[in-house]
């Protein structure tokens, strides 16, 4: 620490290789800070629990081979809603509209009054018999559950405001902050009350892209039953432990009841563990891509000041057994080379500080990324730091272990 | 205050041993000045660096104020290094990325002394090889002689009791060496005992004594003059 004045003017006569490492590492922390706040927020919404059962979860799109008519439609559905409840590996099972994480989805505009043109905000419908909480095994924290006369059936290209609800605790909260949503109402895309007659701990919503983000977790269930020929999914919740068994045996059966339909390739037969793996793809891809970009910089910095490190000591070969025929020990040698790279680093990160901030602006603006928590700008200076101290320690040692006797060797 | 008895030092390579020195015999007292004489590669350099602790040597015994150096461990030489031992080299040896005060600093700042005590003594010895005015040059911006007092004024600044200088008016042209010479002269007025190895007899005449080595060994010119002639022979050539 004593030797700072000095180094700092020797450092200055050699202003283009210092200069040159000090950006490198502002450039890194800037962008390695930035990546690791990406993985971080990609990580968290992959980690965001969805409210339902998913271990014993799986969903069935269902095709029909023949066109129905709504009347048909239900009849078929309602069919095949008994055949899987009377397997016995089933436990429940319901038709909706789609299931959390599926992607997509219906989604409404939700307004505090009939004629009110901004929206309140905005939330993601389920569609719902009286078993789709039993099904997906959602907890209801406060009210009750549809009864199975209030579960109107729906036909394709039919607008049905039903004038009960079942919503999320967020979307409650987000309604009514002070926590008095039950029994409240709200409106959503007609002139038609919609009354809170019960709310779930948790119900994640369909989608599962960025836009949605400032939604996040604001959904509600609305008591109809599609009578549709196709855009059906069938959620089955199997009894524990018994997920393969339901999975095998539920296409069987309804296959056995009426060979004209199909699963679709996709979403045809999921469980969980592939809904969360196809969600979140380009998250984990993302994060993925983001800690390699965070290991290659590191790693091209780290090699920069090692060879930059390196050239210096074999250029100041003589000038270090100068300083060990002067008096200097091993240790003060090392102590120079880390120092050096110390002040270099903390110039480095300097900049870097304000680089991150600036990156972080541009992805705001670009690419709906929050605010960069200072925390990730500190853990980013300490990584640099020790890293750099870790990158000159091989060359600082080897330069302790010039021998005085350098000093005397012709130039 | 430097005794060295029955010292050898030897270069070994994969194919040759060279023994630069060999049964080396020397004792040189304190407050003494000494200029070491000698052909070139009969062990001048060699016996100096042993001398300054910047190198081992293989066999013999060396002491120096009184301490057996060969078990010291490398931060103990450091020490010595830094505080009784003064080095003047050839080639002056200032580093080129620090300015004229900084260079005279490095010395002071391995012993831990205080900013204002180092600056004291920086200015001091700046001021006595006179060249206090260049504190903020840098080395490549002074002649040669200015470096070579800078190099001594690193030197004098720890105020070192022992001063080691190999051919320090070697690349010198006369008049800047006279004025090395005094610079020197005038330490060892002050009680530092200074070792000096020259070619040039002029400059070795104006020590107290002078040592003679040839072929790795001590020789006493007085009683065998053959090797007088021999030796200025020798040192004719080189300056020539
Ligand atoms: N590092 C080394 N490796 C091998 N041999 C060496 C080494 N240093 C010196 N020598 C050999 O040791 C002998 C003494 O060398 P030294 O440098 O002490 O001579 P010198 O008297 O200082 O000569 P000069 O007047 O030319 O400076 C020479 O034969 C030289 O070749
Ligand atoms: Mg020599």
């Amino acid at each position: 620490m004593m030797q700072i004045k000095p180094i700092l003017s020797a450092l200055r006569r050699h202003k283009a290789g210092t200069v040159l490492i000090a950006l490198q590492i502002a450039l890194t922390l800037a962008i390695v800070c930035n990546a690791l706040y990406i993985i971080h927020e990609r990580l968290a919404h992959i980690a965001e629990p969805t409210g339902v059962d998913e271990p014993n979860l799986f969903a069935m799109a269902n095709l029909w081979g023949e066109q129905y008519t709504k009347q048909q439609a239900a009849a078929k559905i309602e069919q095949d809603l008994i055949t899987l409840r009377q397997l016995p590996s089933v436990a429940d099972a319901t038709p909706t509209n789609g299931y959390p994480l599926r992607g997509g989805g219906w989604d409404n505009f939700i307004t505090m009054k009939p004629d009110q043109v901004d929206k309140t905000t905005d939330a993601a419908v389920y569609a719902g018999d009286e078993h789709f909480l039993r099904t997906f095994g959602l907890k209801l924290i406060a009210g009750r559950d549809f009864n199975a006369d209030e579960v109107r059936d729906m036909g394709l290209r039919e607008a049905v405001t039903p004038p009960v609800t079942i919503v999320s605790k967020t979307l409650a909260d987000r309604l009514y902050p002070k926590g008095d949503a039950l029994g409240k109402s709200f409106y959503s895309m007609s002139s038609t009350p919609i009354t809170i007659i019960g709310i779930v701990d948790t119900l994640h919503r369909q989608d599962v892209s960025t836009w949605s983000a400032p939604y996040k977790g604001q959904s509600l269930i609305w008591p109809l039953r599609l009578a549709q020929p196709m855009g059906v999914f069938y959620v089955v919740r199997a009894k524990p432990g018994q997920l393969a068994d339901a999975m095998r045996e539920a296409p069987k059966a309804l296959y056995a009841e009426n060979r004209m339909r199909m699963f679709p390739a996709k979403d045809g037969l999921v469980d969980y563990r592939q809904i969360r793996q196809e969600a979140f793809e380009r998250d984990r891809g993302m994060a993925i891509l983001m800690g390699v970009i965070c290991v290659v910089l590191l790693a091209i910095t780290a090699a920069g000041i090692i060879g930059l490190t390196s050239f210096w000591v074999g250029q100041r070969r003589r000038q270090i057994g100068v300083r060990r025929a002067l008096g200097a020990t091993h240790r003060d040698i090392l102590h120079y080379f880390l120092t050096e790279n110390l002040l270099i680093s903390v110039g480095g990160v300097a900049i870097g500080t304000v680089l991150a901030f600036a990156l972080n602006l541009w992805l705001k603006q670009n690419f709906a990324l929050e605010s960069l928590p200072l925390i990730y700008v500190l853990s980013g200076m300490v990584i640099l730091i020790l890293l750099g101290q870790g990158a000159v320690f091989a060359p600082a040692l080897r330069a302790s272990r010039v021998p005085p006797i350098e000093a005397t060797r012709p130039a | 205050m430097l005794k060295m008895t029955h010292l050898s030092k030897v270069y070994r390579t994969e194919v040759v041993e060279t023994y630069a020195l060999r049964d080396f015999n020397i004792d040189v007292k304190e407050g003494e000045f000494v200029a070491v004489t000698g052909p070139s590669g009969s062990g001048k350099t060699t016996f100096l660096t042993i001398a300054g602790l910047l190198e081992t040597f293989t066999g013999g015994e060396y002491h120096l104020d009184g301490i057996e150096v060969s078990q010291l461990n490398d931060n103990a030489r450091s020490k010595i290094r830094n505080e009784k031992i003064g080095f003047i080299f050839q080639a002056f040896n200032l580093i080129p990325d620090l300015n004229v005060f900084d260079n005279v600093e490095v010395p002071l700042r391995y012993r831990g002394m205080k900013a204002p005590e180092r600056k004291e003594r920086i200015m001091g010895a700046l001021d006595r090889v006179g060249l206090a005015s260049r504190a903020k040059h840098y080395p490549a911006e002074l002649s040669g002689g200015q470096q070579q007092r800078v190099a001594i004024a690193r030197a004098l600044a720890g105020s070192p009791r022992l001063l080691l200088a190999d051919e320090p008016t070697g690349n010198l042209d006369t008049q800047m060496a006279r004025g090395v010479l005094e610079l020197l002269e005038e330490i060892h007025r002050e009680g530092a005992t200074i070792v000096m190895v020259t070619h040039d007899p002029e400059l070795a005449a104006r020590a107290q004594r002078n040592v003679h080595i040839i072929d790795g060994q001590v020789v006493d010119l007085a009683e065998d003059p053959r090797f007088h002639t021999a030796y200025t022979a020798a040192a004719g050539q080189i300056r020539s």
